[in-house]
């Protein structure tokens, strides 16, 4: 049985550099396995280990992700291979259509019980990607999750919900989408980036898998919205009470505080 | 050379992860308390960052010159203390047992250094034999199968926490260097002890006490390559430190142009953050230049070595120019912060202090003119 997580290689927007007129520059960010996703993976090696299961990274996207540093970024985090989806156009492939992709990459490599991704995409800080893939398989689909437990097809689950936290029992295949402090992802040491290369990364095209993309609709413009102006607040003091007394009736002189 | 491997901007940001969640949260602390940071040792050993020139066959990571600058490079833009715990171990106590070592010393000294179970040092500077280091007066008579150290040696980095010792004597009559050898020395032989590490400007967490040998007793087997050969031992373990030191150099600059950038895009003097005044845009132009030719000279030198071409000038020349930019830059670092960048408040004032001994040690930069000078001139 395998275990697969999939991942996404984009830039950080930590990194990206935010003008004053609002417009982002990625040019100095450096893309990177999402935050995210690392996690994601980190859980898949540790069951990888208790299971003795394959693990396998996928992921879908443009060009870069095809890169030898993008595929080395993803197995010297511990996956045994990954398998790549790349393809002009994924570059800006929205929800569906890398959810298409990925699923068609699934069924591609078979036998697989669990499908392990991050809660959120890094760049657009989107929810939607693990709900319409789960659809699209067919799967069962847990989000929040903080641990989970495999023997064989059968997995325990613990998730966190509003009134705390959940223990679930369910046979794979499932869709599990891990919080971002479900495990601490740790850093590839020398040994695993020095191995990383060694290790296979399947790359493959849309045609290849035969894949046709969802049309997504065309983005005609985007408009900023103006944010609230500035409230020139200034508050000018080194006691902390004084300063979060006058912090405090600022904001109800505002009106963003009840009175 | 202008670009590096996948493998090495990989290695690069694996390092800097690490150095930013396990190794700048100790910066500060340890300069104020004159503490070495002992507890990232077996950190820095799992990810691999202590066995860095040491072959695999020994626990090692085996990686090249140029990864290892940008592994030096990356801890000392957070804390130039560890960036010089690493370097000293891995460029003055690695290196020259993996080239000199017989099988017997690789075996029994290299898998405890890698694994960080025991931390390594060099010692050649005496109080009488700085720069001059082929001056050394310290004593190594044979005796049957032992040899006999006598003396005292200053300003040895990691020589508080340190178990394994390159220590240069002379053990011949031949005159000047010809007469020098080097020697492996346990921390625990009889006669060795180690004094109280220095209180200084900078680097201050990282340990630099004096050694003293009195009649200390080592096996003639603890010999490191030939009799005689020490001095060209310790010459050849210093062109790749010096290399190592450059990096160092570079990071520490590296850490304090980051510091002064975000400075100067928060504070606002005459109604707009300082980046928008073309006085510190140049100043950042300046800084951002000297850094890349300077970590330009680093790479070029390390691979060199990585390519088995003589590196010896490439690396005297990237230390100079390094260890003179690095407190150049931090000082225009602390100029960009005004008074708060005179304050213990700000990095950029430990960078500073940290910058100026890259000007120092393994060799000061008027040692580097005269080595780079002499070469053009021969
Ligand atoms: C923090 C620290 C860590 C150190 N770590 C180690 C270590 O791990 N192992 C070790 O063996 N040593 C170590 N050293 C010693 C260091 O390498 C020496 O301090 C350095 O080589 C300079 O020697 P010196 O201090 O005796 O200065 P000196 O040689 O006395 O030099 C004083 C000044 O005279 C100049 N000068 C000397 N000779 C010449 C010349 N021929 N031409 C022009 N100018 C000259 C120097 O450049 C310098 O400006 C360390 C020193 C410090 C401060």
């Amino acid at each position: 049985m395998r275990i697969v997580v999939a991942y996404q290689w984009a830039c950080d927007p930590q990194e990206a550099l935010v003008s004053s007129d609002g417009k982002i520059d990625f040019s100095r960010a450096k893309p990177t396995i999402s935050d995210y996703d690392a996690v994601a993976i980190e859980m898949g090696c540790h069951l990888a280990e208790a299971t003795g299961a394959e693990l396998i990274g996928i992921s879908a996207g443009g060009e870069a992700v095809a890169t030898a540093i993008a595929t080395k970024a993803a197995l010297a985090r511990g996956l045994h291979e990954v398998f790549v989806v790349s393809d002009p156009g994924l570059d800006s492939a929205g929800t569906l259509a890398t959810a298409v992709t990925l699923k068609a990459a699934i069924d591609n490599l078979g036998d697989v019980g669990l499908l392990l991704t991050g809660d959120s995409s890094l760049d657009s800080g989107s929810k939607t990607l693990v709900a319409v893939l789960a659809g699209l398989l067919g799967w069962p689909c847990v989000t929040d999750v903080m641990k989970v437990t495999m023997d064989g097809d059968s997995l325990t689950i613990e998730r966190t919900i509003p009134e705390g936290i959940q223990g679930l029992h369910l046979h794979g295949p499932v869709l599990v989408g891990v919080t971002s402090d479900a495990v601490k992802a740790k850093v590839p040491g020398m040994k695993d980036v020095l191995s990383a290369g060694k290790k296979p990364a399947r790359v493959v095209s849309l045609l290849d898998l035969g894949v046709r993309l969802p049309g997504e609709g065309e983005i005609l413009s985007v408009e900023k919205m103006a944010g609230p102006s500035r409230q020139q607040i200034r508050i000018n003091t080194e006691d902390p009470a004084q300063a979060a007394a006058e912090l405090v009736s600022a904001l109800r002189a505002a009106g963003a505080l009840d009175a | 050379m202008f670009g590096l491997t996948d493998e090495q901007e990989l290695i690069r940001s694996s390092v800097r992860e690490f150095s930013e969640a396990e190794v700048a949260p100790l910066a500060a602390e340890i300069d104020r308390d004159h503490r070495p940071p002992l507890e990232t040792i077996p950190k820095l050993a799992e990810l691999g960052l202590l066995g860095i020139l040491i072959p695999e066959q020994y626990g090692g990571t085996e990686m090249d010159s140029v990864s290892y600058c940008v592994v030096i490079e990356e801890l000392s833009r957070c804390c130039a203390t560890t960036g010089v715990m690493v370097e000293a171990h891995s460029s003055l106590c690695t290196w020259p047992i993996v080239h000199f070592g017989t099988e017997e010393h690789k075996q029994r000294y290299l898998p405890d250094l890698a694994s960080g179970v025991k931390m390594g040092a060099f010692g050649l500077t005496e109080p009488g034999a700085g720069s001059d280091a082929g001056a050394l007066a310290t004593t190594a008579r044979r005796d049957g199968d032992e040899f006999v150290l006598n003396g005292q040696k200053v300003f040895i980095t990691g020589g508080g926490y340190s178990e394994v010792f390159i220590v240069f004597a002379r053990s011949t009559e031949a005159p000047g260097t010809k007469g020098i050898s080097a020697f492996i020395v346990d921390r625990d032989t009889p006669g060795f002890t180690i004094g109280e590490g220095e209180r200084k400007l900078g680097i201050r967490g990282s340990s630099t006490p004096p050694l003293m040998f009195s009649d200390v007793r080592i096996p003639a087997t603890n010999l490191l390559g030939r009799e005689g050969q020490g001095f060209e031992i310790a010459m050849a373990t210093l062109d790749g430190g010096r290399t190592g030191i450059a990096a160092q150099a570079v990071g520490i600059a590296q850490g304090a142009f980051e510091a002064a950038i975000d400075y100067a895009q928060q504070r606002v003097q005459f109604g707009k953050p300082l980046a928008a005044l073309q006085a510190i845009q140049w100043m950042i132009a300046d800084m951002a230049t000297s850094i890349d030719a300077g970590r330009l000279l680093v790479y070029q030198a390390a691979d060199l070595e990585d390519r088995g071409i003589p590196h010896g000038i490439a690396a005297a020349q990237a230390k100079l120019f390094c260890g003179e930019m690095a407190s150049a830059v931090a000082g225009k670092a602390i100029q960009i912060h005004g008074g708060n960048g005179y304050t213990e408040a700000y990095p950029v004032e430990r960078a500073y202090r940290d910058a100026k001994i890259t000007e120092i040690y393994e060799g000061t930069s008027e040692i580097q003119r005269l080595v780079i000078g002499r070469s053009f001139l021969r």
